[in-house]
């Protein structure tokens, strides 16, 4: 998987949103289906924004693939849920983990279900695709280059006889 | 966030004139200033002033950043609108359980190998460096002293009540002397002692939520004694979205997700850290500080509505008295004392990120934006913080309404203008200099003026469209048309060792 479909996803996913608020100025407001897009749009714009920053040298390793796609997974499943169950919010309703099943399913499906494996996952790939010793020397040999090379422009610059 | 929430007097004082109360809020004050006094002495440049010589470790950064995140809202106004509005509310903090992450892996990195292959100690000097373009590190730093004195003046404001309500000085003397204690350790000791005092209110902060839930829990006879006593009498305040169209709830969620990349107090904090490879652990660290002290904002509100519900309690003339009331009627005073302790400590974690940030943008940016050095940095640093502090006091003593107005449109401004320049910019080759100006000003014209038309009442949005949500579209899309036709100078705009940071 190369940057660019995160880059696309990402700009797909603020048309999306952008469409969603657009629909919303009609006479007699959005039209129910319009809640997809913002949430079609907003799990795409959070999960194509992490597969941009996991990405390196134009490559998305799997585990960070893996996490992205089940992020916006969840999301979309949680969210759509919510739209497509009937509700049951009322006496009496039926409730999962203390709260009724749409609610359960948004508080602890988008609120607690991420937590359980992003972290794990970013931990997971750190040494081997986000940052190493070979990282951190190749950005300290960069830096010193550019020192190198901004010392040797202003000795060429500094008028004759001085000594910077 | 916003502190507007408590814009409304706090609670009623008599009732927070409690010993216990005012001993562990006096404690607190102590603590603070023994902090402050130990990170002065340790401050001896403009490094250690704005980036705390790049020597923190993983968990102070991780509670640090949890700290400035969560404001005195967590502790009041969230748990006020949970109360008002339903699970609708819990919408504006529902993304945390993603955005650490996301945060590590577009922000972290970059930013702590930026700063410190360039000795950066800005967030406008990360989007100058990558772009090479002072005109984009100038216009950022405008757009941040535009939301930094808004967002001090109205949580100067919450702070001078809370103090007023707890110790009797008026809200004039409260407003002041809330400024002069976060001034006082903000100035002498800089960003050094507000990491550090960061990490004690955040473990204050923690400590109360966790065990404020605990009583939440055995007040409502657990979660599903809260839910039956809610759901009996209301059908709609425990439905997916709580007292909102599903359009307002998913744009809370929208904003308060992406927005989270364009929070200049938390990516400041990536350059202080010490060894780089220790941000494995900030997700976890981050995620699991922050959804502890998350707890409190969800379960106040909805023990007190299912208190109301049951008849146990009458309505509460203002939905921010919640958190004030169930500690007041429901916890021993002790625990009372450490939630507003919490409060301030709130308030005063996010202020002295952003007279940090304010004094760098002035003291730092906009003279390098207009090619001049300022030859004592540290000292200049000191002088606009107390400048800017005394400015955001003055504005505290404005209307209510207008300071609510500066404060509330903090964190939207914050998003529009940088997350396109630097969340995605650091990550993307293909961004050009024209397009993160063209977005910064986009971001900045449109949130500025449709929230004075929107407070003027010149127009109303439609249900479910935010301002912050539409400037933060708006500018990412013009952030991305403007490189893609700006695209054949993308590549020149890119210094080597930039490329590098981008790379690995």
């Amino acid at each position: 998987m190369t940057a660019r479909l995160p880059l696309a996803a990402l700009v797909l996913s603020c048309v999306a949103i952008g469409g969603a608020y657009a629909l919303a100025f009609l006479p007699g407001g959005a039209p129910p289906w319009a809640a997809w897009g913002l949430i079609l749009g907003s799990a795409g714009a959070l999960a194509a924004m992490m597969a941009l920053g996991a990405t390196r040298n134009g490559r998305l390793r799997p585990v960070a693939l893996v996490a992205c796609l089940l992020t916006f997974g969840v999301v979309v499943i949680a969210f759509g849920a919510a739209l497509l169950l009937p509700a049951d919010e009322g006496p009496g309703a039926r409730l999962l983990l203390g709260l009724p099943l749409r609610t359960a399913i948004v508080l602890y499906g988008v609120g607690l279900v991420p937590l359980l494996f992003l972290p794990l996952a970013y931990a997971a790939s750190f040494d081997a695709d986000t940052l190493n010793e070979d990282d951190l020397d190749r950005v300290r040999r960069a830096a010193r280059e550019r020192e190198a090379m901004r010392g040797r422009r202003a000795d060429a610059d500094a008028p004759p006889g001085h000594t910077p | 966030m916003s502190a507007s929430f408590l814009l409304a007097e706090a609670a009623p004082p008599a009732a927070l004139r409690q010993p216990a109360i005012i001993g562990v809020a006096l404690l607190y004050f102590t603590a603070v200033a023994l902090i402050g006094a130990w990170a002065s002495r340790r401050t001896r440049s403009a490094r250690d002033f704005f980036v705390a010589g790049q020597g923190i470790g993983i968990v102070t950064l991780a509670v640090a950043a949890m700290a400035s995140t969560l404001s005195g809202f967590a502790f009041i106004g969230g748990p006020g609108l949970v109360y008002s509005a339903g699970t609708g509310a819990v919408f504006i903090v529902l993304s945390a359980s993603i955005t650490n992450t996301m945060g590590a892996w577009v922000l972290a990195r970059r930013m702590r190998l930026l700063g410190e292959a360039r000795g950066l100690i800005t967030v406008p000097d990360a989007i100058g460096a990558r772009f090479r373009s002072p005109a984009a590190q100038g216009l950022s730093a405008v757009a941040l002293l535009v939301a930094v004195v808004g967002y001090m003046a109205s949580n100067f404001l919450a702070l001078g009540l809370v103090i007023d309500a707890m110790f009797g000085t008026g809200l004039a003397l409260g407003i002041w002397l809330a400024m002069l204690v976060t001034l006082s350790y903000t100035a002498a000791g800089g960003i050094l002692a507000g990491v550090y005092t960061d990490l004690f209110e955040g473990a204050v902060k923690t400590v109360a939520s966790v065990t404020v839930f605990y009583f939440v829990l055995r007040a409502g006879g657990g979660l599903d004694g809260i839910s039956r006593a809610i759901t009996a009498v209301d059908a709609t305040f425990l439905g997916p979205w709580g007292k909102m169209p599903a359009l307002s709830a998913l744009s809370l969620f929208f904003v308060f997700g992406l927005g989270a990349l364009g929070q200049p107090h938390v990516a400041h904090k990536f350059y202080m850290l010490r060894d780089p490879r220790r941000l494995k652990w900030y997700p976890l660290l981050m995620s699991a500080a922050m959804a502890l002290t998350l707890l409190l904002y969800v379960g106040v509100g909805l023990v007190m509505r299912a208190k109301v519900a049951d008849g146990a309690l009458p309505a509460l003339a203002r939905a921010d008295d919640a958190t004030p009331a169930f500690v007041l009627g429901f916890t021993p005073s002790v625990v009372a004392g450490l939630v507003f302790a919490g409060v301030i400590a709130a308030g005063m974690s996010t202020v002295n990120s952003f007279m940090n940030i304010g004094a760098a943008a002035i003291t730092h940016d906009l003279p390098r934006a207009l090619g001049r050095r300022v030859g004592d940095e540290l000292r200049w640093g000191r002088v606009w913080t107390i400048v800017l502090s005394l400015a955001a006091v003055v504005l505290a003593q404005l209307p209510g309404a207008v300071v609510a107005f500066l404060g509330i449109f903090g964190f939207g401004l914050f998003a529009a203008t940088l997350v396109p320049s630097l969340a995605i910019g650091l990550n993307w080759k293909g961004a050009t200099r024209e397009g993160a100006i063209a977005s910064i000003a986009t971001g900045l014209v449109l949130t500025l003026t449709l929230e004075t038309c929107a407070f003027l009442k010149l127009f109303t949005l439609p249900a479910g469209v935010t301002i912050s949500g539409l400037s933060l579209v708006l500018s990412v899309l013009v952030f991305f048309a403007v490189s893609r036709l700006t695209r054949a100078r993308a590549a020149a705009q890119l210094d080597d060792d930039v490329r590098v940071v981008m790379e690995v």
